[in-house]
Order: C-alpha cells, then structure tokens, then sequence
C-alpha cells in the first residue's frame, strides 16, 4: 500500500562523503579535510557556517562540479542540479533560450524543456521576462533563472547556495515550496542560506563547518525531538490540514513530506501539521494516498494550536 | 558529452560573435597570400597553416565563453569534464567549419599546376588532399587551445603567449603532424603530386586526444 507515496518509487540510495578533503591548488591550505556526510534520497540538508569557511567549496563537491583532493564521494545521482551563489547574466541567450538548453542538457526533450522553463518562469512570477535577453536582468530576475534551471528536470539531488538572496518574497515562498516538493517526491535537498530562519525546523540535519571541518548540530532553531513544535512561533508560519479516513487510521507518516506533526481529534479525523512551505505536498500525498483521505479543513496554524502533540516524524 | 551540451556550447559560441575576431583575421590572411591562380597545393598548404592558431583561439574563445557559475549549473546537470569536452568540440567543429569553406575558396581560385606550371594538378584530389591538411591542423590548433587555456593554464597572459609559441612550435618542429601535413602539401606543389597526409592525420588524432583528456581530468580539480 506504499504505491502512492512517491518516495517508495525511487531508488533507496544516499549520497555519501567519506573522508573528503578539497584545497586549491597543488600545497593550498586544506578548505575541507576529513569531511564525512550522508545524504540520504528525501533529506532535506542544511549547512551552516560562517562566510569564507567553506560552504560553497562544500557544495561544489556535493554537486560534483569539483572532485575531493582526498576521500570518496560515492552514490551522487545522476539528475544532479546547482543553484549558484551568484548567476551571471553575461550569457547572450534569451531567458527562455537559456532555460531550454538548460532543460536539454539536463536531459529533457527540446519541447518538454520548453514547456517546463515556461512552468517554472511562471511559477517565479517571471513568465513576462521570457524573451529578455539574460545581460538585460536585473539581479533578482537573473537569481530566478538560475533557480528555474535547477529545477527544470525534477532534481534527484538539488544543491542550493544562496539561492533565495535576490528574491522577492513571493518567489522565496515559491522557491520553499519547490523544496518542499522536490524531498516529497524522494529527491535530497542541501541548502546554504545566510538566514537562519529559512527552512526552520524543517531540515532532516544541519551540519556546521567549523575549522575545516564539517560537524553535524542541532538546529537551533529546532526543538531537536523532530516534527514541527507548533508552540515555537519562529519556526515559521504553519498549515493545519485536518482529514478524515474511512477506519480512522492516522495516515501513513511516511507518506507524508517531513517533517510534521499528527493529532488525533476524534474517532475519525486526524489533524496534520506541517510548516507552510510543505503544505501543498503534504495535500498531494493525502489525496493521492490509496485509499485517499478525505480534506475536512485547511487553515493556517493560530495559538490555539499550541497543545501537545504527537511528534510522528519517521 | 552530450548532444544538448554541444548544441548549448555551439550557441554560445555563435551568439557571443567572439568567433568574428579570429574568423576576420584568418580571411585576412588568406587574401594577403592567396592569389588566384597561384598553384593549389601551395596555397591550401599555407591556408592549413594559417588555421592552426586560428583553431587554438577558437576553442580559447569557447573554455572562456561561459562563465563560471553558469558552467557549475552544466557540470551538476552532466559532469565536469563531459562539459569541458563539448567546450573543446564546439571550438574543433567551428574550426573545422572554417577550414571547410577556406579549402573550398581556395581550391576554386586556384591554379591546378605544380610550383613551376610545368605539371597539372587535378583540383579535386589537390582539394581532398588540402581537406586532410585542414583537418589535421584544425585538430593539432585545438589541442594548443585545450592545453594553453583553462583549467591548464588560468591566467589569460600566460595563456595566450602560450597559444601563440605553442602554434609556432607545432609549425616548425620536425615531426609534428600538423607540421608533416603542411609539408606535404608544400613538395607535393614543388614536384606536381597530390599527397595523402593520412600518416599526419593518424598521428594529430593521439595527440588532440592526450591533450583533451587531460585537461577534461583537469576541468574538476581548479
């Protein structure tokens, strides 16, 4: 009965990182030495660390765009995406003529790719940038190109640095959700972000670099015993989503995009929460759940819903 | 490499217009020292020459055409070196383009007959033959542009100097194929017979290939 959750479709593989150390150059000081990580398929991924430490030389090995000086990195999948810190502008394609290529060389058929810039444009209220010439953005237009280009093809692995500096708020709520939407569907994010509240509570491990090496920390922002704390009021606006089952089982929690938190009502309803991001996937795998759930109440989190709840984070 | 890598690097190559410097200079070239009516071995020989440093500029112009960040977003989506190898084929396959249409242009204008007009040369073969030479050059310039450029060499002084000596080298050194190539072309003018410089061609394919998977090794660790 896993058939509706899509995380159960793909392969359960985990990106890994043993030993890893990266320099510039042939006797640079080491960035990075004895680095070990797990990203498993589905994790969310955070790393902190303060500026010039490290962070994006990390993610450029995640990413496979640099191999290690020393160690092994092993299990990256093949649908690989990147969302540089900053993109630039100097490319003399169109928008669309940028993201098509994109889209084909990250592996879609010319029209699908075509089709897929114009849906993610779309989505990052950028559709009436299409035809612009990339050199003619402005920074926060050229930021929402290079996020439509990692998230053309359904990324197994998406690896973000920096990437919502730029913009606007709508399209840093969109760019949540994309996230939200990409581990939902089994895909492992890793993320960089200068603001610390950016995806709070949510990641499935945050990991610092200190020195040149990387530790793995609790999420200070996080209550540190999983699911969503609804009594942490900067933990983000939250979605309470209330469904109800034919037999009153609590939905499966692996179906369910994590983190969130399930409350029992009564006999019949459950009360889902989850972090407003991952609303609209956490509704998709409730209504595509076999047999599926039936939605009583959508709403935003209040107060009110500070009571105790049952952490069912797998 | 990929299709779509190749057909993204191409555009590049094309809508940045960096192709005009190089491509300007070489018709320049060309009608300073090709006349018509000169013999033809002679001046495809010195047409394959002159597309030598042509093709290490183009395929420079290709390495530096994409920007960083914008080729961190190709390597995630393929690999580092599948990206750097289609930079290197988009600049070969320009050169070759070029060299193409100059043997054609040459081949047409010029005078089939020996250095002294004393013995024919039948243009068709003597236009096969200055193919070859073309394309042994364009692969030799394109493995001076791999090597000179990044990520072998990153400062841009250095690397062109480089380019340029390394073009001159290729030339001139006894036994370098594009070198066999444009000789061959030269005595064959002198003495009235279309060589085959399919000797030159084995030999400029290991050494464009030596040169490419090195600095496609190298594409990952800058």
């Amino acid at each position: 009965m896993r058939t509706a959750d899509p995380s159960a479709a793909a392969p359960h593989r985990r990106l890994t990182l043993r030993g890893v150390g990266r320099r510039y150059g042939i006797r640079g000081p080491w960035v990075l030495r004895g680095v070990d990580l797990d990203v498993p398929a589905g994790h969310l991924v955070r790393v902190r660390g303060a500026n010039g430490t490290g962070k994006s030389t990390l993610l450029r090995l995640l990413a496979g765009i640099d191999a290690p000086g020393e160690g092994r990195v092993t299990g990256r999948p093949s649908r690989t995406a990147h969302v540089p810190e900053r993109f630039p502008p100097a490319l003399p394609f169109t928008v669309i003529g940028y993201l098509t290529h994109m889209g084909r060389v990250h592996g879609l058929a010319r029209a699908r790719a075509r089709d897929a810039a114009g849906q993610w444009l779309e989505r990052f209220g950028a559709a009436h940038y299409a035809n612009t010439p990339l050199d003619r953005l402005s920074k926060g237009s050229s930021q929402k190109v290079a996020v439509a280009q990692a998230l053309l093809a359904a990324p197994e692995l998406l690896v973000l640095d920096e990437a919502w500096t730029g913009l606007d708020a709508a399209a840093r709520d969109e760019l949540d959700r994309a996230v939200a939407e990409r581990t939902a569907a089994g895909g492992a994010v890793v993320f960089v972000d200068h603001d610390p509240s950016r995806l709070a509570g949510v990641p499935d491990a945050v990991y610092a670099i200190e020195g040149v090496r990387l530790r793995q920390v609790r999420d200070e922002r996080h209550d540190g015993g999983g699911g969503v704390p609804p009594t942490r009021g900067h933990n983000g606006p939250r979605v309470v989503i209330e469904v109800s089952g034919p037999d009153g089982r609590a939905p499966d929690p692996g179906r369910l995009p994590h983190p969130h938190t399930v409350t029992r009502v009564d006999a019949r309803t459950v009360r889902v929460t989850v972090p407003a991001s991952h609303s609209d996937a956490a509704l998709r795998a409730l209504l595509d759940a076999r047999p599926p759930w039936h939605v009583v109440g959508v709403r935003a989190a209040s107060p009110a819903d500070a009571v105790a709840v049952r952490s069912e984070r797998p | 490499m990929t299709t779509a890598l190749l057909a993204y690097q191409s555009a590049l190559l094309l809508r940045s217009q960096r192709w005009l410097a190089p491509v300007v200079l070489y018709a320049a070239v060309l009608a300073v020292g090709v006349q018509g009516g000169q013999p033809v071995l002679d001046s495809l020989g010195y047409a394959a020459a002159g597309l030598l440093p042509v093709g290490a500029w183009l395929v420079r112009i290709c390495v530096a055409n994409e920007p960083s960040a914008a080729r961190g977003c190709t390597a995630a989506a393929t690999a580092p070196w599948r990206a750097h190898l289609a930079t290197l084929v988009a600049g070969f396959l320009a050169t070759a383009l070029l060299g193409a249409l100059a043997t054609a242009v040459v081949a047409s204008v010029s005078d089939g007959a020996s250095n002294d007009h004393r013995v024919r040369v039948a243009v068709g073969p003597a236009a096969g033959a200055g193919l070859l030479a073309m394309l042994v050059c364009a692969l030799v310039g394109a493995a001076v542009g791999a090597v000179t450029a990044w990520p072998v060499v990153r400062g841009t002084g250095l690397g062109v100097c480089g380019m340029l000596l390394c073009s001159l080298l290729a030339l001139v050194v006894p036994g370098s194929p594009a070198g066999a190539a444009v000789t061959a072309l030269i005595t064959g003018s002198e003495q009235g017979v279309v060589p085959v410089p399919l000797l030159p061609l084995g030999a400029a394919v290991p050494t464009v290939a030596a040169c490419w998977a090195g600095a496609c090794a190298l594409a990952s660790r800058r």
